[in-house]
């Protein structure tokens, strides 16, 4: 399997707004690889461009090694999924999803039966003469997928094609994708904002930012293992930490001294994995997923070879069911931290507003992101989705 | 609210009395064998007769259809020209420009228009006549059409032309396919519009009639100003608004149904 | 120049050319020829003066002029007044009554215009029905006049201009959101207060966009006082039309046109700059 679909140095701005900006990157052939990021951060124009509504300004898109760049979409052999569907009001659903047969000249017959077949894979052979206007939001979302498919194209191009539907049917419709994709077997090019349809659907990721892929990865890697601060904070919650390598012990892990730790006494710096062979003095933006920190009010034990361990206050805590959410005051930081409601736990004694607490975290859950400077200095502050 | 207040719907029925007792008196008075209408003297159908011997209103029939459909045919093709340059290059400079003077005609009282042109005409030595008639009728009312048009155009979901493209058909085939069944109820809307604006038009058609061009509007109001045979315009009024209300209510039917 | 330009002026040269041909050019020869000399053949002379101009303060002009004006306010007035309680009806009741309601609106409009005049020249006449019922009930003597007076014009006004303030002010209340006047109840308002306060603000760009359709129209109305109207009821209209198929004035009938173009230009700028300051909240309507 090598690459199918690549981008080469591609570029699109509208205006003084670089939308695309000089993007590599290829998909395999079969592979469900999503486009993610916030509005605004180039992902619809770059399926766009695949799609051949837009022409880029520069670079090259090949599709199957054949240069499709300068190609009108009517000649491109890829489809797309509309975000409102655009299915056509004037046509009843068997004429929809016939469209794109009878444009290419099909014999009738053999167009009554590819229709037939795929109104039976999305389940909506019953609806096959309604209208548009006459069907539900969930059911237009199916032939809209239909009428895409049925063209049997390389890439199916899907722009947020749950974003309509309501969450109920959004998860139903999830389920179903993946069936799809999983019957079909052509690659699937996902264009989304929601973090938790890529993450569950994707083979791989692209997470985008202001016109460039900031990582391009596996579910578990960008969670995990994210490049950059945006990504770390894009996708999940995190807490990031300023800061200078004050001393390296040894070839893997380094001291990084916080400055906004300054003042709490005794404090002689964080224990780091140092992947990025940082030399005393360089700088470091760390980032520390809230589920990684633990929580006590004894002293924990040492569970790590390279643990933390740092003093601190309650300011708030959340409780949500499967887990709780706890603001701590560390030195001048507030730092989000969640916990799962483990059996260990219940031996402890319950942790109230208010209480000095123990933090800690295994030095290997810590990440160097690639920029060297958090965007915002508010860290705990700023953790999303309660 | 506990008491829902009883003035709106007074007002309302009160404004369709006052827009219907006229016409209903009309037509009553259209079968009244008295002349002046203002008391029954029984029924006849003589009006009717007499307006189908007047060879005049024939004539000022015949031209008002013939410029009604001309001018309906060519203003329609020019404003859905016009609606479409305003929706496809929206935003450049020449757009902007249009867009204003296409909204003009639908500002300017119809008397200055009136007066404008017969200028206009006066100064190229244009006869006035029929032919003049034709060229104001299409001057107000394409911009109607245009109008009418633009608003479907608006309301046209531009992605399923992309749809479309993506999926395989080419311009032509999107025009013919896609497009244009979605827009042409606006564009028959618009017609229709153009056609009732030029068959009702009086006062600009007026301006710019000349001896042997009159219409239907011209004839009727010339016949009244000289109080001769007032009780067969009863009889036309009443055929005529037969004629558009079956038309109105049909076109709304089928408007409903698509 | 670009393929999408060319296609960009072949869409749009037709309209563009022929409105500026019919109404652009004519427009400014209409406002150049109020400074022309009226040649004897009832032409426009060559000779450039002021004397056209100076012979509107005739008067007989300010009068005419200052009656336009009130007519035309007077008519929209109570077309805004009266549509409002009717756009609030139609916009409260279902579906079905609303669409028979606009279809009923609308209708008689579709016929033509001379005839309705005419209808009401019929019942005003002075062996009329409205004329005798009035009589026969009393409340009216047998010699008044009810054809040919300012009252007749203005009644006839109103019922030509009525849909064009019904329209746009009911295309606003329908998307007004009634639960603010049921809030405004909450909070101790008054039916009366609700309806001022909240929701007339709420439909002002409907106002304004009436306001404007029967405005305009009616400043520059001309059928309706020649036709139901007497000497003392005519307006600028009138004088223009006369100028133009009486006494063969074109220069004359220019400056008149060219005066009631500031009229209408007036309300437009207004309206405009309303508009502007309002933000764009529902400001375009359409026909």
């Amino acid at each position: 399997m090598g690459e199918f679909l690549e981008f080469q140095g591609v570029s699109k701005r509208f205006g003084p707004v670089k939308a695309v900006n000089n993007v590599s990157f290829s998909v395999k052939r079969g592979e469900f690889f999503s486009l993610l990021g916030p509005s605004g951060c180039g992902k619809t124009t770059l399926l766009r461009l695949i799609a051949g509504f837009e022409q880029p300004d520069s670079g090259r898109i090949l599709l199957d090694g054949q240069d499709i760049t300068q190609l009108p979409p009517n000649h491109r052999n890829v489809n797309t999924v509309f975000q409102n569907y655009a299915l056509f009001p004037h046509m009843t659903v068997f004429e929809n999803i016939a469209f794109g047969l009878r444009v290419a000249r099909r014999p009738k017959d053999e167009i009554e039966h590819e229709v037939m077949s795929m109104l039976k894979l999305v389940q909506m052979e019953d609806k096959a003469w309604h209208l548009p206007s006459q069907i539900s939001g969930g059911q237009k979302q199916r032939v809209a997928i239909a009428r895409a498919l049925v063209n049997k194209p390389s890439v199916l191009l899907l722009d947020e094609p749950l974003a309509a539907l309501d969450l109920k049917l959004r998860q139903r419709m999830l389920l179903e994708l993946d069936l799809i994709h999983d019957q079909v077997g052509i690659t699937f090019l996902y264009v989304t904002h929601d973090q938790g349809e890529a993450m569950s659907l994707s083979d791989r990721i692209a997470v985008m930012h202001s016109g460039v892929t900031e990582q391009i990865a596996t579910p578990a890697e960008v969670y995990e293992a994210p490049k950059t601060s945006f990504v770390a904070s894009f996708i999940g919650d995190t807490n990031f930490f300023d800061g200078i390598v004050s001393s390296v012990p040894d070839d893997d892990y380094c001291l990084v001294d916080i400055p906004d730790f300054a003042d709490i006494e005794g404090f002689n710096g964080v224990l780091c994995y140092n992947d990025k062979k940082k030399a005393v003095g360089g700088r470091v933006n760390l980032s520390v997923r809230p589920e990684k920190f633990g929580i006590s009010i004894d002293p924990p034990r040492r569970q790590f070879a390279h643990m933390n361990v740092l003093r601190a206050k309650v300011e708030d805590i959340i409780y949500t069911g499967n887990h709780t959410n706890y603001w701590v005051s560390v030195g001048s930081r507030r730092i989000a931290v969640y916990q799962q409601h483990a059996g260990y736990l219940l031996d402890e004694k319950p942790i109230r507003w208010g209480d000095d607490v123990w933090l800690y975290w295994n030095a290997d859950n810590g990440y160097m992101l690639d920029d060297e400077a958090a965007p915002d200095p508010g860290l705990g502050d700023n953790v999303k989705g309660v | 609210m506990t008491r829902t207040s009883r003035i709106p719907l007074a007002t309302t029925i009160a404004i369709l009395l006052f827009f219907y007792i006229p016409i209903a008196i009309l037509v009553v008075n259209s079968f009244n064998a008295s002349s002046t209408g203002g008391a029954w003297g029984g029924w006849t159908l003589k009006w009717y007769q007499k307006l189908f011997a007047n060879e005049e209103m024939w004539h000022a029939i015949r031209n008002s259809l013939v410029i009604g459909v001309t001018s309906t045919l060519v203003s329609t093709a020019i404003g859905t020209s016009a609606a479409f340059a305003l929706y496809k290059y929206s935003g450049t400079r020449i757009q902007k420009v249009h867009g204003v003077v296409l909204y003009m005609p639908l500002v300017v009282p119809e008397i200055l228009m009136g007066i404008s042109l017969l200028m206009i005409f006066m100064a190229v030595r244009l006869p006035l006549g029929l032919f003049a008639i034709f060229l104001a009728h299409v001057t107000f009312s394409m911009s109607y059409v245009a109008m009418v048009v633009l608003s479907r155009l608006q309301d046209f979901d531009a992605t399923l032309i992309e749809a479309a493209q993506d999926l395989g058909a080419d311009a032509w085939l999107t025009a013919r396919k896609i497009l244009l069944p979605l827009i042409s109820p606006g564009i028959v809307a618009g017609a229709l519009l153009a056609f009732t604006l030029s068959v009702d038009d009086f006062v600009i058609t007026f301006f710019v009639s000349g001896p042997g061009s009159t219409t239907l509007p011209v004839q009727v109001y010339s016949m009244i100003k000289h109080s001769r045979n007032l009780p067969i315009i009863n009889a036309l009024s009443t055929l005529m608004m037969v004629a558009t209300f079956v038309i109105v209510l049909t076109s709304q039917r089928q408007s409903r149904r698509a | 120049m670009s393929t999408r330009k060319l296609r960009e002026i072949c869409a749009t040269a037709p309209s563009l050319v022929w409105l500026t041909a019919f109404l652009l050019v004519p427009t400014l020869m209409v406002l150049t020829f109020a400074f022309k000399k009226a040649d004897p053949m009832g032409g426009i002379g060559t000779e450039w003066t002021f004397a056209t101009l100076r012979s509107l303060a005739n008067p007989s002009y300010p009068a005419i002029i200052w009656r336009t004006i009130w007519q035309s306010l007077a008519t929209t007035a109570i077309c805004v007044a009266v549509s409002i309680p009717m756009a609030y009806y139609m916009a409260r009741t279902g579906e079905r009554t609303r669409r028979f309601l606009m279809v009923l609106t609308i209708l008689p409009f579709w016929t033509c215009f001379i005839l309705r005049v005419f209808a009401w020249m019929s019942l005003l006449h002075p062996h009329g029905i409205v004329k005798n019922i009035l009589v026969a009930l009393g409340m009216a003597d047998p010699s008044s006049q009810l054809l040919y007076t300012s009252g007749a014009v203005l009644l006839v006004m109103v019922y030509n201009h009525l849909p064009f303030a019904i329209l746009p002010i009911y295309a606003s209340a329908e998307k007004f959101d009634y639960q603010l006047l049921e809030a405004a109840a909450d909070l101790g308002a008054t039916r009366a207060t609700a309806v001022m306060r909240v929701f007339i603000p709420g439909i002002k760009a409907g106002i304004f966009a009436a306001i404007l359709m029967v405005l305009i129209p009616a400043l520059g109305e001309y059928v309706i006082p020649d036709m139901v109207g007497g000497p003392a009821s005519e307006m600028i209209g009138n004088k223009i039309a006369q100028r133009v198929q009486n006494d063969r004035n074109l220069p004359h009938a220019c400056a008149l046109s060219a005066a009631l173009m500031l009229f209408v230009m007036g309300p437009m700028v207004a309206y405009l700059f309303a508009r502007r300051k309002g933000g764009k909240e529902g400001g375009r309507f359409s026909i």
